[in-house]
Formats: structure tokens, sequence, C-alpha cells
């Protein structure tokens, strides 16, 4: 009768040590915020198939970041030792973000900006976003460092914003990260009503000069060229811009096709899920939620929509200097902001809406990939100044 | 039987070279030469107490590097004609410096109470030194002149050349005690609103996007010179050069590179309406054996 009633209390007892183990008691309120804001978008990305290739992953990974578990155990992303807190050393390390960028100079086609190199302007006007998010940091309290951090979100690139918040504050990185991606996923939703705003009906109906044709040359030399160029003047931005045109110069070479399948292929995705994941695991409710990260959630947004306005608002002024027939179509003006290619797209489908006949996809491509190298550009500055 | 010592000679030849990498590579692994010393108190009257409760000299070494280094088997001494007066003992966990750390010797004489405990004091000669393990390499040394009791001597920042009497004893510790003014805090006092930053990072932008822009408006033409005729030798007849149309738009290649797509492969817009009957030859295989897609009935 005593051994039956000390096996009782034995399991008794180890079910109830068991259970404290468990997610259902360590669970809080905040896990079950962020469980939700990552079934949220993991809804969006596949219901309105917004950036379904980031938002998954980073969906994904908020749910696999935010099951409670005893600390101790070594399984959280923060736990050091732990498997994704190996997996966490490429983001913290800013390891993932040049080879991310080395599959998109693989995959990206520089024609548009070389047929019309005055669209690389529009690339740079667009990054007026990063520093208005700055400024608007600095005076909510943020160091200058945390700002440099905030205000990437506004150059519309995730890897280059985990880049230089892993530099400038590894703190941020959780925040920095989903907002930087929410807001890329958001540019659909984003960027018209602005782009409306800003336009008048015979401004959106202006057709642009077809680009002309360009030589493998030019598309060999661009790459070369361009990195000197860029990485002379700020080469703070060298692990980006390098890799960057590194991975184009594999493009357009013709002569490492392997190369740069490998890189705009099987690589970018590993890395991409590598990324997607770890960043959404590293919004822990215990580290994520905070007054700071919804801070940090609106200056991303802020930035956002003055990188757009920017942008749109430049075009404006450079028509001024253009003769007719050479103008530029404002509606491409928001694609500055260096969200490939869905900026672009935007452009596009905005642009169809008031003339069915007006293609500005690959118009549109020039400044967004322009974007690209300027917000690489910016954050080599930040870098050098602030770290 | 001459193959079979040739043979012999290359594999112990490969073997030295691969004994010669690993070496190397241990070496270098090791990075000994990272090694600092980096602060020294040479009287401690009523400063900091070793293991036994006791005062006495004190010798700070810094590890530079972003790796582990151990500096089990190198010496240390006092003496410049004996480089080898304290062998620091191998195989201890103690001796493994941990990445941009440090290591403690208490130059005390006593060299029985333990590894970090010296066989010599830092008052008995002006000079300390660090040797490697081969006893002839000098990895770093000092030479200091007078003392201040409980007034440490060391580099102003570890591992920097600078060297100078510390504010503060910091024994295990970065030498440095100020108040390190980051780059950005620096900007906050000049530019509280980051109206600056924005005009110098937007004119950089800029400015390199704008260099792009010239440089590719006005390569254009560079692209489209044909050297080989540029430089033929003379006498010989330029070929003639063929009127090219420059700036053909990308619309309109792609129009004429679809229409001999269309040209070359799409047999259809040519059919003539004949029915034909092809023997189709098919390889064998037993996948598609009949034998296999049949059931066998017992008998």
């Amino acid at each position: 009768m005593d051994k039956t009633g000390n096996i009782y209390s034995f399991i008794t007892e180890h079910l109830r040590e068991f259970y404290t183990y468990t997610a259902f008691y360590n669970m809080t309120l905040g896990h079950i915020v962020m469980i939700a804001i990552g079934l949220f978008f993991i809804y969006l990305s596949i219901s309105k198939e917004y950036e379904p290739l980031l938002l998954i992953p980073i969906g994904f990974g908020m749910l696999v970041g935010n099951i409670a578990f005893t600390s101790g155990l070594t399984i959280g992303i923060y736990e050091s030792g732990s498997v994704l807190n190996y997996l966490y050393f490429g983001v913290m390390q800013g390891v993932y973000p040049p080879l991310i960028f080395l599959g998109i100079g693989a995959m990206t086609d520089f024609s548009a900006l070389i047929s019309n190199p005055k669209l690389m302007l529009i690339g740079a006007a667009a990054q007026f976003g990063i520093f208005g998010a700055y400024t608007a940091a600095l005076l909510l309290g943020f160091s200058p460092a945390e700002a440099g951090a905030i205000g990437i979100i506004g150059g519309a690139d995730g890897p280059t914003a985990i880049f230089l918040t892993s530099k400038l504050a590894p703190d941020l990185m959780g925040a920095v990260a989903i907002s930087a991606y929410s807001y890329m996923a958001l540019v659909p939703v984003i960027q018209p009503p602005i782009m409306r705003l800003l336009t008048t009906s015979r401004e959106r109906v202006i057709r642009m000069k077809p680009p002309r044709s360009v030589s493998k040359l030019e598309k060999i030399m661009f790459p070369i060229i361009g990195l000197l160029l860029t990485t002379f003047i700020v080469p703070s931005g060298l692990p980006l811009l390098g890799m960057l045109f590194f991975g184009n110069l594999l493009k357009e070479s013709g002569v490492t096709k392997r190369l740069a399948d490998t890189a705009k292929g099987p690589m970018i995705d590993i890395v991409t899920i590598l990324l997607g994941l770890t960043v959404g695991a590293s919004t822990q409710a215990t580290t994520f939620l905070s007054s700071q990260s919804l801070k940090i959630f609106a200056l991303g947004a802020g930035s956002f929509i003055v990188a757009t306005l920017a942008g749109v608002l430049f075009v404006k002024f450079f028509n001024l200097f253009l003769k007719e027939g050479n103008k530029i179509n404002p509606l491409i003006g928001n694609s500055g902001v260096s969200a490939v290619p869905d900026s672009a797209r935007v452009s596009h489908i905005i642009g169809l809406e008031y003339d069915k006949t007006n293609y500005l996809l690959m118009h549109a491509m020039g400044p967004n990939v322009a974007g690209v190298i300027g917000s690489a550009v910016a954050a080599g500055i930040l870098l050098g100044f602030l770290s | 039987m001459m193959a079979e010592i040739k043979r012999t000679i290359n594999l112990a030849g490969a073997f030295i070279v691969l004994v010669l990498v690993l070496a190397g590579g241990r070496s270098s692994a090791q990075s000994i030469a990272d090694l600092r010393i980096n602060e020294i108190l040479v009287i401690n009257d009523s400063n900091y107490v070793d293991d036994y409760g006791k005062r006495s000299g004190w010798i700070e070494i810094f590890n530079t590097a972003y790796n582990t280094v151990d500096i089990g088997g190198l010496y240390l001494t006092n003496d410049m004609t004996n480089p080898t007066k304290y062998p620091i003992p191998t195989g201890d966990p103690i001796t493994k410096i941990a990445p941009r750390n440090y290591i403690l010797f208490f130059a005390d004489g006593l060299p029985t109470r333990g590894i970090q405990h010296l066989n010599f004091t830092l008052t008995e000669t002006n000079y300390l030194a660090l040797f490697a393990g081969n006893g002839k390499t000098m990895i770093d040394a000092l030479k200091y002149g007078e003392q201040t009791p409980d007034v440490s001597y060391g580099r102003i920042n570890d591992g920097h050349a600078e060297w100078g009497f510390l504010d503060k004893t910091t024994p295990a510790a970065n030498n440095f005690t100020g108040e390190i003014v980051t780059s950005g805090d620096k900007f906050l006092l000049l530019d509280p609103y980051g109206v600056a930053m924005a005009f110098i990072a937007m004119s950089v932008v800029f400015g390199a996007l704008i260099l792009l822009y010239i440089v590719f408006k006005n390569t254009k033409q560079l692209y489209s010179i044909n050297f080989k005729t540029l430089f033929s030798k003379k006498g010989k007849e330029p070929a003639p050069v063929k009127a090219t149309k420059e700036d053909i738009s990308g619309e309109v290649n792609a129009a004429i590179a679809l229409s001999l797509h269309l040209y070359v492969s799409e047999l259809h817009d040519h059919e003539d309406a004949v029915l034909t009957i092809k023997k189709v030859a098919r390889t064998y295989s037993p996948w598609s054996s009949k034998i296999y897609g049949l059931r066998n009935l017992s008998k």
C-alpha cells in the first residue's frame, strides 16, 4: 500500500514538474500577441501574396521564437550554444546580408539603368527617407547609432537594414528587421496613395522613351566601374556593394553561369530561409514587446512615406529641366526605394490604371536598382560616421 | 629497388611537408605574437592581493587577438642574459587566454605557490620580457624607470603602443578607465537634430550616383569603338564600316527577335494538311516490358 502511494506521488510530482517545462505553463500574454502577429504574417503572405518568400519564414520564425520555455535548456535564440543561436550568428554578425546581395546582383539586370543613367538620381533622392527617420529618431531620444539603424528602414532594403543594425545597434535587431520587411511587404499598400496624391492626371500618362538596347560589354563593365566608383567613395559599404556587383559580374560575364545560377538560386534561397526564420524567432515577446519597438515601427512607416514622397517630388522637380519628349513619368519616383521589384511593379500597375498601353516597368526598374546602390552607400556612410 | 627507395623518399618528403604545415598552422593559430605585456605593478604596498592573501608585484599579459591563445610553454624573464628564466607550464587551463582577455602573474619569487607565481621579482631589475617557446624569439619586452608604490605602469589603451602611469590599477581589466566617447556621441553634440548628417550623407549618396551617371552617360561611345580596326597595320585596307543605327530600342529588338523565333520554330505556320505515320523507335527497358505488366496466374 505504501509502495503504491509512493509511486502515485512520484508520478504526480514528475508530471507536475513536466508541466512547468511546457509552453502552457510559461506562456504570457506577450507570447500570445507575438504568435498572433506571426499567424497574421503567414495569412498575409498566403492569401494576399505579400512577399511570401520573406513573410512565411519570418511569420513561422515568430511562432518558433514565441513558444515559451524554461530558460537554461539551451534552446532559445538568445541562449548561447543553442542551435537557433548558432543560426542567428549570421544575422548578428552581418553574414547573411552580403550573401543575399550576391544573389540579388546575380539576378538583377542593370540594363534599364545603363540605358538611361539619369534614372540613378531618383534612386539617390529616395534615400531622404533614411535621414528623415534618423532625425525623428534622435528627437524621440534614441542614440545616434540607434537612430542610424532605425533610419535605414527607409531604404526599404531588408539585408541592408540587418547589416547596419548588426553593426550599430544589435539590441534593436528584431524590431528593425521586422519593421523593414513588413513595410517592404506593404509597399503595394503604402505607396499608391502617396503617388496619386502628388501627381496630376497629365503627369501620370507621360510616356517615356523606350530604353535603348545595351551591349554585352556595357553590362560587363557596369559592375566593375560601379564597384570601383562607389566603394572608393564609401569603403564602408564594401561588404554589400562588393557582393552586389560581384554577383552581377557573375551573371553578365556569361562564362560563370553555374556560379551565377547558384548565387541567385540555391544560395539565396538557403540564406533567405535562415535569415527569415531567425529574424522571426528573434522577436521573443520577452525582448521584443516594448514601447521602443512600437516607436521603431512608427518611425519605419514614416521613413517609407518620406522616401516615396522624396522620390516622386524629385522626378517632378527634375522634369522642370528636361525637354518635352524626354520627361520622366513621376509614377516611377516611388521605385527609388530599393524594394526590388515590388516598388517598380507598383509604378507599373498604377501607370496602367491611367493608360492601359503605358508600360512603366522597365523604366521603373532603373531607379529601383539605383535605390539598392543608394541605400548601400547610405548604410556605408552611417556606418562610417556612427560606429 | 630504386623505385621503392624513390617512393620512400617521396613519402618521407610529403610527411615532413605535412608536419611543417601542421606545425606552421599550429603556431599561426596560436598567434603568440598577439600577446602583449600590458600592465605592471612593481611596488605593491596596499594594492591587489594574490590567492594566498599576500601582496607582491604583478604582471598583466593581454591577448590582443580575437582567438584564444595558450601562453603555456613561453618564458618570462627579468634577466636579459637568461631569456628562459621562468618557463610557463603547459597543459594547464589557466594558461589559455580567451580572446581580448588577460592573465596575471605574481612576481613574488615563490614559484612553488602555483604557475602564476614567478621565480623572480620586479624590483630586482628594471627589465621584463616575454619570450617564445624556443627561448630566442622575443615577443614583447619592457624597460621601466623608477616606480611609485601602488601606481601601475601600463599601456594607456590595451595593447596599444603608448605607455604611462595609470590613474587606476586595473589588474586583469581594461587599462582605459575614462569615459569612452563614440563618434556617434560626438555627432550628437554638434548635430543634435541630424540635419548635418542628412546633408553630408545625401551629398555623398547623390555624389556617388551622379558620378556613376556621368561615367555611364559618357562612356557609351567608348564601347562602340572597334579597337581592332583602330590599331590595324598600315597598308591594310580598313574594313568598310557598316552603317549601324545606334540607340535601337529594346522594344524593336524584342519585336525582331520574336518574329525570328516564330519563323524558325513555329512549324504550324506551314502545315500542308498531309497526315503521315512515323514509326517511333522505343528502346527496350525492363520497366516497360510486357511481362511485368501482366498478372501471372498460378498453373
